[in-house]
């Protein structure tokens, strides 16, 4: 895949998320609000997956974590 | 301004009795800044790695062949948030990293003694010191600033990041970016384990994400980002066999450019369950390809007790200039095991509680465990296991 296209790839899977979704009001996101709905997973355990998978495999970066900085992490 | 009796205005923070009159200059004055400090959670996790496996990285071993990669890492982390009056929170983050044989006997043992001017084959300790502060700048934005540094054995490292996020749509959809820069700079160690000065790697990374409430169960967001890195890219210290037999530096690009496209959704089940969905695309210039996806279900079994069960599959091409046999002039070239074709798979499962407490201190007490097997095909297993304890006030 061409990486150029991601960019354009990104902003469509945006528009895709925003478009058509109903506004849900504050008083029907009780569900929402269980810490298990978290999207990311609590941020020590993250930091300790995201160490182990980019320290074994050579796709690190782009996801607003740090690529580089000690063990020389690829 | 007369108030009904008894009534109590939080907001305001004044309380009329029955038929008393309030000066209407004492409401409309301007409140005093709550600039008050106090810590809202102390957390730590301890995480014990245990790696098995073998990789061109390692001279554990014969000579031109892949060496053992045996290693066990510790990993204690510690947060503490703070709150300072109502708009700033700050969280300092502490993690260490007690790893044994870190770089797996990479320098050259046969002709000289392991890591002459330093023990990181054998052990070796890092730690990071994160600060980042966060400010609601308004009732849908927030800000944050990150800073950070990284020290270990001969390798120093600096962190700096901002990001922005604006709700929308009574916060039903908000938007974020952020950027983040990692300078790093170590020691050049050769094949040898001669020292050959410093050497320097910077990385820039920007990203932007949506993240949006699809129905009153379901959350998704979406996320791109992109990474530049320049300098040293590579490990000074590994060796690729080349044809003729003997063992060679490796060389990579002084220049890579990553690309990442993050999907994520999270659905509420009808059974107090969550079902959740990852997917990473991931692309950069070193012709490396990947795609990631992951499922979580987690399952509360008591308003206080959740389990919860994970699969991942991460899948990747190897790097354009990857060779476990290089020609012997070859001007790029790496048998890091890492860069290589290869598939990962890992199981996971955790348990997590969350106790009220009748104190004047912390409130809630909260404590999870988890397992984690994670193996390679190409030569690499690791099993993990984490706990971690909070105190929330």
């Amino acid at each position: 895949m061409k990486t150029r296209f991601l960019p354009l790839m990104a902003l469509t899977l945006a528009g895709f998320l925003a478009s058509g979704c109903v506004r849900v009001a504050q008083n029907r996101r009780a569900k929402l609000a269980d810490p298990m709905m978290n999207l990311r997973d609590e941020s020590m355990d993250a930091y300790r997956k995201q160490k182990l998978y980019t320290t074994r495999e050579g796709a690190a970066g782009g996801d607003g974590a740090a690529a580089g900085g000690g063990c020389s992490c690829q | 301004m007369l108030l009904a009796s008894g009534v109590w205005s939080s907001d305001l923070g004044i309380c009329a009795a029955s038929g008393t009159e309030i000066d209407p200059d004492e409401i409309l004055a301007e409140q005093p800044v709550d600039s008050s400090f106090r810590v809202t959670s102390v957390s730590t996790r301890l995480t014990a790695f245990e790696q098995k496996g073998h990789g061109y990285q390692s001279r554990a071993g014969e000579l031109g062949k892949p060496g053992s990669e045996r290693l066990t890492v510790f990993e204690p982390q510690l947060e503490i948030i703070a709150k300072q009056g109502d708009r700033l929170t700050h969280r300092l983050w502490v993690p260490v990293d007690i790893i044994t044989s870190a770089s797996a006997d990479a320098i050259d043992h046969y002709r000289t003694a392991p890591d002459v001017m330093s023990s990181a084959s054998r052990h070796n300790e890092a730690g990071t010191i994160d600060l980042t502060t966060g400010l609601r700048a308004g009732p849908n934005t927030d800000l944050s600033l990150r800073n950070g540094i990284h020290l270990e054995e001969e390798w120093r490292s600096w962190h700096s990041g901002f990001s922005a996020s604006q709700a929308f749509a009574e916060q039903t959809t908000v938007v974020s970016a952020g950027v983040l820069t990692v300078f790093d700079w170590f020691d050049n160690l050769d094949i040898i384990g001669k020292r050959n000065g410093r050497t320097t790697r910077a990385t820039h990374t920007g990203t932007l994400g949506i993240t949006q409430v699809l129905t009153p169960t379901t959350l998704a967001e979406a996320s791109y980002g992109l990474t530049v890195q320049t300098g040293q890219l590579g490990n000074t210290w590994n060796s690729v066999p080349v044809e003729t037999g003997i063992v060679v530096p490796e060389i990579t690009p002084d220049l890579r450019v990553r690309h990442a496209l993050v999907a994520r959704v999270a659905q509420s089940l009808p059974w107090n369950g969550v079902l959740k969905g990852y997917y990473r695309f991931y692309a950069d210039d070193w012709s490396i390809q990947a795609n990631t996806v992951e499922g979580q279900l987690l399952q509360r079994l008591t308003p206080l007790l959740y389990v919860g069960v994970g699969y991942r599959h991460h899948s990747q091409t190897a790097a354009a200039f990857f060779t476990t046999r290089a020609p012997h002039n070859s001007p790029l070239r790496t048998a890091d095991s890492d860069l290589s074709d290869l598939d990962s798979q890992s199981v996971s499962g955790r348990v997590a509680l969350d106790v009220p407490l009748a104190s004047p201190g912390p409130k809630t007490l909260h404590v999870d465990v988890g397992i984690e097997r994670y193996w390679r095909s190409n030569d690499l297993q690791m099993n993990v296991l984490t706990c971690s304890t909070g105190f929330l006030f």
